[in-house]
C-alpha cells in the first residue's frame, strides 16, 4: 500500500468513527428522554423521571464500548490505550524492560541472522532462469567426464532441452600493468543460452565459435570487469592477452552472476570450449557437464534415458561410462551444506525457546506482582480477555523492543557469519538483512511475544479477587499451578540447554578429533605460492627448467628459509589430478582397471620443505633429470595397494603406455608418507610424485596442448620465523626475474589446514556460543526461580528454624528443589539429545552421535552449574533470622 | 404485575429480530414492542438492546436508517434485511425444536422410562 492510501483509509476510519459516536450518543439520548416522557406523562417530576429512565437504562459507556466493540471499531482505540500503558510500565520498570528486551533481542537476532544464511543459501532458487530444470550429469555425481562421452550423451538424449559442458582453466592476464593469475571456465557455446542469463553488455557465445580456430572470444564477469577495465564500456571488440594468445572481449555478465556455482566459483571469466583434439577422448576426465531438462520431462525419465545411453556406451567402450548420475544443479550447489545449516537453524530455534522461557519466567514474576493492579481492574468492570489482551500488548510491545535490538544485532550477525564462514558454503556472499530476513524478524518477534507473553496474561488474569484485595498487597496467594508452570519452564530450559551443549560437545570433540589428524606433513613454518609463466618470456620450453631451477635457489637463499622445493599441486589446497598407471611386467589390466593414483610433480627439496618423511628409499635428487632414467615416489598407501607384501622399490611404473612405444618407464626409488590431499577427514589415495625436471609436461616441451595445464609451479618454502613474514620478500624473488610473472595463492599452510577444517569449526563456533548463551540463560532461569521461591518461603524457614531445623537443613530443602528441576530437565534433554543427536553424525568425525563421555559430562557440568545457581538463594535462605522471619509481613 | 423473568441467555437476538419483522422500529419502540407482546413479563436491561442492535446490524440481519418519530425528533430506525428474514425463521425454527424437546425431557414420569 501507498503512504498516500493508507492516509485515506486511516482519515475514512476515523471520520465514519465519529459519526458512530454522535449516533449512538443521540440514539442513546432519545431512548433516555423517550422513556422518560412516559412516565413524566404518568405524573413522575421531570428530575425524578429522568434520573430513573437514566437508573434503567444501565451504564450508558459501557453500553457504548459494548456497541464498539460488536461493530469492531474499538481495536484501535484499545490497542493504543494498552499500548499507552504499556509504555508506562516499562518506564516504570526500566531494568526488568532492559533484560528482557536484551535477552530477546539475542535470540530473535540470532535466528534471523541464521535464518537470512539459511535462506540465502538454501531456500531461494539459483540465479539461473527457470533453474529448477537444471541438473548436472557427472560421474558418480562428482567426477568429470571425457569429452567423446558427453558429446555422445549429448547427441543421443531427447531428455534435455540442452546440454552444455564446462572446462576449468586458470588463464594468466598479461599485457596490461600487471600479471595476474585468473580462475576461468571455457564453456560450451550452448551453456549460457541454457542459463537464460542475458550479458549486461555486448553478448553470448554464438554457434561456431566453440569451433577449433574460432574459440578466441572472451566473456568477462563484472568483477573483473571493474578491477581491471574500470567498468569501461568500451571493452567490447578489445583484445587481452591471456596465457599469451589474444582473446576479443565480446560481453560482460551482470552484476551478481556466477558460473559455475558449486565449483569452480570464482570463475571471473569463460571463453569457448573447442575441445581440439581432445573431442575424441573417453580418457581424460575434465568436464562437468549442465543440462536443461525439457518441458514435461521429469528427473526420474531423464535418469532413465542417461541410464539407458551410457548402459550402451559402456557395452561398446568398456570401462567408461559407469555410474553417471543426473543431479538437480540446486541440489549438487547446497547438498553439502544443508544438513549443518539446518543443525544451525534447529539449534539457534532452541536458543529461541529459552529465551521465551526465560522472559515469560520473569513476566510470571511480575504478573505476581501485579495481581493488586489487576484485581483493581477486575474490580473495576474490566473482563478477562480485556486483560489478558493487555498483557498481550505488552508483550508484544516488550518483543517489538528485543525486535529492533535484534534487527541490530542480526546484522552485525550476519556480517559475523559471513565473514566466518568456510569457503566452500555457497552464495554466502549475497547473505544479508533483506525484505525476507526482516519478514522473519517480524514474525519471530510476533511469534515469541505471544509464546513468552500467553501463559503469564493468563496466569494474571486469573486472580482470585477478593482474596488479592483483602490480602492488602501480600500477594502470598501463589497457586500451584503458577508454581508448576514456573518448574515446567526450568525443566524446559534446562533440557533445551542440554541438548545444545551436547551438540556444541559433540562438535568440540569432532574438532578435537580432527586436529590430532595426522597429515602427514608439518604444516607450520610453511609457506607457499603459485608462480605462472604463461605468457612470460619464461614460458618458453627452453627457458622454464632453467628459470625453475633459479627460481628455488633463490628462494631457498632468502634469509630465514629453511628449506625450499616446488610442486604442482599443493596438498589440499590446490588442484588433484588422478591418472592411471601400468606395472611393468603385470599383465596388461582392463579398461578402466588400471591402477590409479593422484599425480604430483615435485623438485628435489619439496619434501623436506613439507617434513614429508620418506619411510623407504631416497628423495628425487638434482641429477633426475630430462637425460637421466626416470624416478617416481609413491606413498604408503600405494606400496600396499599395488605391491603388498612386495618391496616396491626398483619397480617399474608407466603412465604413457597406451600412447608412447617404447612406454616412459619409471622406477620407484622411494616410499613416502601418506599426505592429507584433497579432504582433512578423508581417507588417503594412491598417490605418485613424479620428479619435475625429468616430467615434459612440467617442463612445457611436451608439445601437447595440455602443457598449458602446468605452466605454473607451486613455491613451498619452510621458514624459520613466521611464515607470513617471507611473502614479500618471496614474490619479489619471483619478480626479480621477470616483472610479467603471475603470483596468485600465497598461503601458509597453516592457513590452508584451517581452510580445509573451516567448516566443522564454523559448526563448532556457531554451536558453542549458542550453548553457551543456552546456559547463561537456564542458570538464569533457575537461578531466579529458586531465589523467588526461597524469598516466599522465609515465613516457612523462620517457622523450621524456630522449631530446630539446622542451617544444613535449610540449605537442603531450598537446593532440593532445584536439583530436581535441574535433573527432570537433564533427564528430558538426554532423551532429547538420543532422539536428535543422529542428525548431526554427518557433521561428527570421530565421535558417535551418542558418545557417552560427552553425554556424561555435559550432565554433569550442567548440574553442577544448577548446584551453583541454586546454592546462592539457599546461602541466603541459610542466613535467615527466624525471628525476623517470623514477623515478615 | 407478576414477578418478570430474566431473559435466558441468547434469546434478546431472537426477540429484536421478530420484533422488527412486523415493523420498523427505532431502539425505544424495539423495547415497547417486546414489553408489550410479553405483557411485561420479561426484564430486559435496556442498556443492553444496543450492542445486540449494533451486533445484528454489522451481522447483516438488520439495517438502519435515521427517521421521524411520533414526537417529531430524529429517531434511528431499524428494520429486517431479507438475511435476517432467514434467519429469524431459522433461529425460530430451532427455538421451537429446542422448547419441545426440553419440555418433553421435563415432562417425563418414571413410569414411562
Amino acid at each position: 500500500m501507498t503512504m498516500w492510501a493508507r492516509l485515506r483509509s486511516w482519515t475514512a476510519a476515523m471520520l465514519g468513527r465519529s459519526r458512530m459516536e454522535r449516533d449512538m450518543d443521540e440514539e442513546m439520548r432519545f431512548h433516555i428522554e423517550s422513556y422518560a416522557a412516559e412516565l413524566m406523562q404518568r405524573g413522575v417530576p421531570q428530575q425524578e423521571a429522568l434520573r430513573q429512565a437514566r437508573l434503567e437504562f444501565g451504564g450508558m459507556e459501557t453500553a457504548k464500548e459494548e456497541c464498539r466493540d460488536a461493530v469492531g471499531v474499538s481495536f484501535l482505540e484499545t490497542l493504543f490505550q494498552d499500548m499507552r500503558h504499556g509504555i508506562r510500565t516499562m518506564q516504570r520498570t526500566p531494568v526488568f524492560t532492559v533484560i528482557a528486551a536484551t535477552v530477546l533481542a539475542l535470540g530473535i537476532g540470532a535466528n534471523t541472522a541464521i535464518f537470512s544464511v539459511v535462506d540465502a543459501v538454501l531456500l531461494r532458487p539459483l540465479d539461473y532462469k527457470d533453474s529448477g530444470r537444471l541438473v548436472t550429469v557427472l560421474m558418480n555425481g562428482d567426477a568429470p567426464v571425457a569429452p567423446a562421452n558427453y558429446i555422445d550423451w549429448r547427441d543421443q538424449n531427447r531428455s534435455f532441452e540442452a546440454m552444455g559442458a564446462a572446462d576449468y582453466w586458470s588463464p594468466n592476464l598479461t599485457g596490461l600493468d600487471s600479471p595476474e593469475h585468473l580462475v576461468g571456465l571455457k564453456v560450451t557455446q550452448n551453456l549460457f543460452p541454457m542459463l537464460g542469463i542475458n550479458p549486461l553488455i555486448g553478448r553470448l557465445f554464438v554457434p561456431g565459435e566453440d569451433k577449433d580456430g574460432a574459440d578466441r572470444e572472451v566473456i568477462l564477469n563484472y568483477r573483473l570487469w571493474q578491477r581491471r577495465f574500470s567498468g569501461d564500456r568500451n571493452v567490447l571488440g578489445k583484445p587481452i592477452v591471456l596465457d599469451g594468445n589474444a582473446f576479443t572481449i565480446v560481453g560482460v555478465m551482470p552484476q551478481g552472476f556466477q558460473f559455475a556455482p558449486f565449483w569452480a566459483t570464482k570463475a571471473e571469466l569463460w571463453v569457448p570450449n573447442a575441445f581440439g583434439a581432445r573431442i575424441h577422448s573417453r580418457g581424460g576426465n575434465s568436464l562437468r557437464i549442465f543440462a536443461r531438462l525439457k518441458d514435461g520431462v521429469s528427473l526420474t525419465q531423464a535418469r532413465a534415458e542417461m541410464a539407458a545411453i551410457t548402459g550402451r556406451l559402456e557395452q561398446q567402450y568398456p570401462g567408461t561410462n559407469r555410474d553417471v548420475v543426473v543431479t538437480p544443479l540446486k541440489e549438487k550447489v547446497v547438498g553439502e551444506i544443508e544438513t549443518p545449516l539446518l543443525v544451525l537453524l534447529g539449534a539457534v530455534g532452541f536458543v529461541l525457546l529459552i529465551t521465551c522461557a526465560n522472559v515469560a519466567h520473569m513476566l510470571l514474576a511480575r504478573a505476581a506482582a501485579r495481581q493488586k493492579e489487576v484485581a483493581v481492574r477486575t474490580a473495576l468492570g474490566a473482563r478477562r480477555g480485556r486483560i489478558v489482551r493487555q498483557f498481550l500488548t505488552e508483550s508484544l510491545l516488550l518483543g517489538c523492543l528485543g525486535g529492533v535490538a535484534g534487527l541490530a544485532l542480526a546484522a552485525l550477525g550476519t556480517k559475523f557469519l559471513v565473514a566466518l564462514s568456510p569457503a566452500n558454503i555457497p552464495r554466502v556472499q549475497t547473505v544479508g538483512i533483506d525484505i525476507r530476513a526482516a519478514l522473519f524478524l517480524f514474525g519471530a518477534t510476533f511469534v515469541t511475544s505471544i509464546g513468552f507473553g500467553l501463559a503469564p496474561a493468563l496466569q494474571a488474569s486469573s486472580v482470585a479477587l477478593s482474596d488479592t484485595l483483602k490480602e492488602g498487597g501480600r500477594g502470598n496467594s501463589e497457586g500451584r499451578g503458577r508454581n508448576r508452570l514456573r518448574n515446567l519452564l526450568v525443566v524446559s530450559e534446562f533440557a533445551l540447554a542440554l541438548m545444545l551443549l551436547i551438540g556444541a560437545g559433540l562438535m568440540i570433540r569432532t574438532f578435537a578429533a580432527l586436529g590430532a589428524v595426522d597429515a602427514g606433513f608439518n604444516p607450520h613454518h610453511v609457506i607457499s605460492m603459485v608462480v605462472s609463466v604463461a605468457g612470460s618470456k619464461e614460458a618458453d620450453p627452453a627457458r622454464r627448467a632453467v628459470f625453475y631451477r633459479q627460481l628455488i635457489e633463490r628462494v631457498r637463499s632468502l634469509p630465514g628459509v629453511e628449506a625450499a622445493g616446488a610442486i604442482n599441486h599443493l596438498p589440499l589446497a590446490g588442484d588433484l589430478w588422478g591418472w592411471p598407471f601400468v606395472i611393468e611386467g603385470r599383465p596388461k589390466p582392463r579398461p578402466g582397471e588400471y591402477p590409479g593414483s593422484t599425480y604430483r610433480m615435485v623438485t628435489p627439496g619439496y619434501f623436506a620443505a613439507m617434513r614429508l618423511p620418506l619411510i623407504r628409499g631416497r628423495d628425487v635428487a638434482e641429477t633426475d633429470n630430462v637425460t637421466a632414467p626416470g624416478v617416481v615416489i609413491i606413498n604408503e598407501r600405494a606400496a600396499h595397494e599395488y605391491w603388498p607384501g612386495e618391496d616396491p622399490i626398483g619397480k617399474r611404473i608407466s603412465f604413457d603406455s597406451d600412447k608412447a612405444n617404447p612406454p616412459t618407464w619409471l622406477t620407484v626409488i622411494g616410499v613416502a608418507k601418506d599426505a592429507k590431499q584433497y579432504d582433512w577427514a578423508g581417507e588417503a589415495f594412491p598417490e605418485t610424485y613424479l620428479a619435475a625436471f625429468q616430467n615434459h609436461d612440467f617442463l612445457g616441451d611436451s608439445g601437447l596442448e595440455a602443457a598449458s595445464h602446468v605452466s605454473y609451479i607451486t613455491l613451498v618454502a619452510r621458514t624459520i620465523g613466521d611464515p607470513a613474514a617471507l611473502a614479500p620478500s618471496m614474490k619479489e624473488a619471483a619478480w626479480s626475474f621477470d616483472r610479467n610473472l603471475a603470483i596468485s595463492q600465497v598461503v601458509t599452510m597453516d592457513g590452508v589446514v584451517a581452510d580445509a577444517n573451516a567448516q566443522p569449526r564454523f559448526e563448532m563456533l556457531l554451536l558453542t556460543i549458542f550453548a553457551a548463551v543456552a546456559l547463561v540463560l537456564a542458570t538464569v532461569g533457575i537461578y531466579g526461580v529458586i531465589s523467588y521461591s526461597a524469598s516466599r518461603r522465609t515465613h516457612e524457614i523462620g517457622v523450621r528454624m524456630s522449631l530446630g531445623a539446622s542451617r544444613f537443613d535449610v540449605l537442603l530443602l531450598v537446593v532440593r528443589q532445584g536439583v530436581w528441576l535441574a535433573l527432570a530437565g537433564s533427564v528430558t534433554g538426554i532423551f532429547g539429545a538420543l532422539l536428535l543427536s543422529r542428525l548431526m553424525a554427518k557433521l561428527l568425525y570421530g565421535v558417535k552421535p551418542t558418545d557417552p563421555a560427552t553425554f556424561v559430562a555435559v550432565a554433569a557440568g550442567l548440574g553442577l552449574v544448577a548446584m551453583l545457581a541454586c546454592y546462592l538463594p539457599a546461602r541466603r535462605a541459610m542466613r535467615i533470622d527466624p525471628m525476623a522471619a517470623l514477623r515478615y509481613e | 404485575m407478576d414477578k418478570q423473568l430474566e431473559l435466558l441467555q441468547g434469546t434478546l437476538d431472537l426477540l429484536i429480530l421478530k420484533a422488527v419483522s412486523l415493523s420498523p422500529l427505532h431502539g425505544y419502540g424495539i423495547l415497547l414492542r417486546i414489553q408489550q407482546i410479553s405483557k411485561e413479563r420479561l426484564e430486559i436491561q435496556q442498556g443492553s438492546l444496543y450492542p445486540a442492535l449494533y451486533r445484528l446490524e454489522h451481522q447483516g440481519w438488520i439495517t438502519s436508517e435515521w427517521g421521524e418519530s411520533e414526537n417529531k425528533r430524529r429517531a434511528r430506525y431499524y428494520r429486517l434485511t431479507a438475511a435476517g428474514k432467514r434467519r429469524l425463521q431459522s433461529e425460530t425454527d430451532r427455538w421451537n425444536e429446542m422448547t419441545a424437546v426440553i419440555a418433553g425431557i421435563l415432562q417425563t414420569t418414571p413410569e414411562e422410562l
